[in-house]
């Protein structure tokens, strides 16, 4: 068994005993129209509380067969084609062959988004009258979602996680991320982006435990147009249950440290 | 509010702004100033212990005082060292401030009076063993943790740097700039994790007594330390904080360390913070471990080692 994929199945097969298992109807279709969320004080959708993803997409976004300590997928790419450019198609392919040493997440550096949201570690969200703090399990990573109608920092800047300026459109809370390097992949598979990544996320409550996270990728530099995932996040919903710590590089920090 | 306590709290900050423009104290005897200052308050004046009712402060909604926004975190050098950093002269010329401004007129450690962590024999030998590791670090563990880019831990994190507090009335939230770490703190009045899960920063849970907010954290790990200078503790570590506005912009913080395995007797630092940035300022991400490298200082130790190059770590002036 390859050395990153046990932890992850052992995870995903946890917590799919925990998470509040959904009708198809309300995961997949999540129709947000016929779901009036509840609201914070002042009047937003209250999309509080501690999420996390059901699927394989920290392996691949895209469908992909099972293969040793990875379970099958049905990919999250909406459509399953994601538009490379010749080039990059080409260094997927050598990203994919070299995966089980090239994933920057094997080194533990922050996953960047989306891929933070689908990897299997709970995240919180915490909402206040001007921003939305998103704060990860995994690395501590954490995200300020500024909801005062600022405007990105002048750039470029190249940060991990990048920058993060929110709104409301309707129930759906959409969230404009830029200002990323280019040290990120998007699954262990290889697919990836550069540091002109422009990513929009929309989350949309259609349940009281479910929300629908859509992804829209735009990155001039290495796709030939803008695409789309898509998937469901659940509300962890143990008695008690809060974020704890998976502090990463801390458990094999003298094998990560000889090679920096 | 009575005016009995308004009188105190006068006194007070009348002693405080005294003691702040007065020469610096340094060393054993600073802390019974501050001490003073906290009785000259008096119960429900605004020592903390009182639960009294502040008039002046900001509130949020729910009616608690509003600790939001961005603040300096501890003093100066603490995080190196909490016995030293705050007021020898050595420590202020690291960070380049004559000891008149180093911004406290007490030391860190405000009780027991000595201003010193009242180790165990074992204890204090161990840490003395730490003080020589890590000028010739062999391994990993002889370089402080948070040169790791570990977690800090608790009360650490907060004399690290920069802080940013969120309140929602169902949580507290305590951002670091340090790293991007983070802090959820529960005011729900749920009961700690189950005592197997051991974490770096530990488990937070908070409750307002009056105006004062209580967070009282266990769940502790190892491996963080108290500051640079190998102050360690053990997974027995319980600490409780105390979070106070002094005013709109002055936050007082008080932590309460108790770890029978580790020292003698609980006790306390405690500094002032204040705010930071203006309109519009906002933390930038701090990836500390994606840029991190210890590879070579290890090397380096380990050559001098095999030299038979061993010595204790030391502020004391060569040219004196």
């Amino acid at each position: 068994m390859s050395k990153w994929s046990m932890p992850a199945v052992v995870a995903a097969v946890c917590i799919s005993l925990f998470v509040a298992l959904p009708s198809a109807a309300q995961a997949q279709s999540g129709s947000a129209a016929d779901y009036d969320p509840p609201r914070t004080p002042d009047g937003q959708p209250d999309l509080q509380g501690i999420w996390q993803a059901l699927n394989t997409a920290a392996w691949d976004i895209q469908d992909h067969r099972p293969s040793a300590g990875v379970p099958a997928g049905q990919g999250v790419v909406d459509g399953n084609e994601i538009p490379y450019q010749p080039w990059a198609l080409a260094q997927k392919q050598e990203n994919y062959e070299n995966r089980s040493t090239a994933d920057p997440n094997l080194q533990c550096y922050l996953p960047g988004v989306p891929r933070i949201t689908y990897m299997p570690y709970p995240f919180q969200i915490l909402q206040f009258s001007d921003r939305i703090l998103i704060l990860y399990e995994y690395v501590h990573a954490s995200r300020t979602v500024y909801m005062d109608g600022s405007r990105h920092p002048e750039g470029h800047i190249d940060f991990w996680m990048g920058d993060s300026r929110g709104r409301w459109e309707g129930d759906t809370l959409v969230v404009d991320v830029i200002h990323f390097n280019d040290r990120t992949w998007f699954d262990r598979a290889g697919n990836f982006h550069s540091a002109a990544l422009h990513v929009v996320e929309r989350y949309t409550p259609t349940g009281p435990d479910h929300l629908r996270y859509e992804v829209t990728i735009e990155d001039p530099e290495v796709f030939t147009r803008p695409w789309t995932m898509s998937m469901p996040l659940y509300r962890r919903q143990e008695a008690g249950v809060q974020l704890l710590e998976y502090e990463c590089y801390a458990y094999s920090e003298e094998e990560l440290a000889a090679d920096k | 509010m009575s005016r009995r306590c308004i009188r105190a709290a006068v006194a007070a900050a009348t002693f405080v702004a005294m003691a702040w423009l007065a020469p610096q104290p340094v060393g054993p005897g600073a802390a019974g100033q501050f001490l003073a200052v906290v009785e000259a308050a008096g119960p429900g004046g605004g020592s903390g212990a009182g639960g009294g009712q502040e008039a002046d402060l900001p509130r949020t909604a729910d009616g608690h005082p509003d600790m939001q926004g961005y603040w300096d975190g501890g003093p100066g050098n603490a995080s190196h060292s909490i016995e030293d950093g705050c007021c020898d002269p050595i420590h202020a010329r690291m960070q380049s401030r004559g000891p008149d401004r180093l911004g406290l007129p007490f030391q860190l450690i405000i009780d027991p009076p000595d201003g010193r962590i009242p180790y165990r024999q074992w204890a204090a030998d161990k840490r003395v063993e730490f003080l020589f590791d890590m000028e010739t670090p062999t391994e990993l563990s002889h370089i402080d943790p948070e040169d790791r880019c570990l977690l800090n831990g608790v009360p650490r994190s907060n004399y690290r740097g920069d802080i940013e507090i969120r309140q929602n009335g169902s949580h507290v939230v305590m951002l670091y700039e340090w790293a991007h770490a983070y802090r959820v703190v529960p005011m729900d009045g749920r009961p700690h994790i189950g005592a197997d899960i051991a974490l770096f920063n530990g488990d937070s849970r908070g409750r307002w007594e009056g105006d004062t907010l209580v967070v009282d954290v266990t769940n502790f790990n190892d491996v963080p330390w108290l500051d640079s200078h190998g102050s360690f503790y053990s997974e027995q570590l319980h600490v409780v904080e105390r979070w106070r506005l002094l005013d709109a912009d002055t936050l007082r913080y008080e932590a309460t360390i108790e770890d029978p395995a580790v020292f003698t007797q609980p006790w306390t630092l405690a500094f002032d913070m204040g705010r930071v940035g203006g309109e519009g300022y906002e933390f930038f991400e701090e990836a500390c471990w994606e840029g991190v490298t210890n590879r070579r200082r290890l090397a380096a130790g380990r050559i001098a080692v095999a030299n038979g190059e061993r010595f204790m770590h030391t502020h004391e002036d060569p040219q004196q």
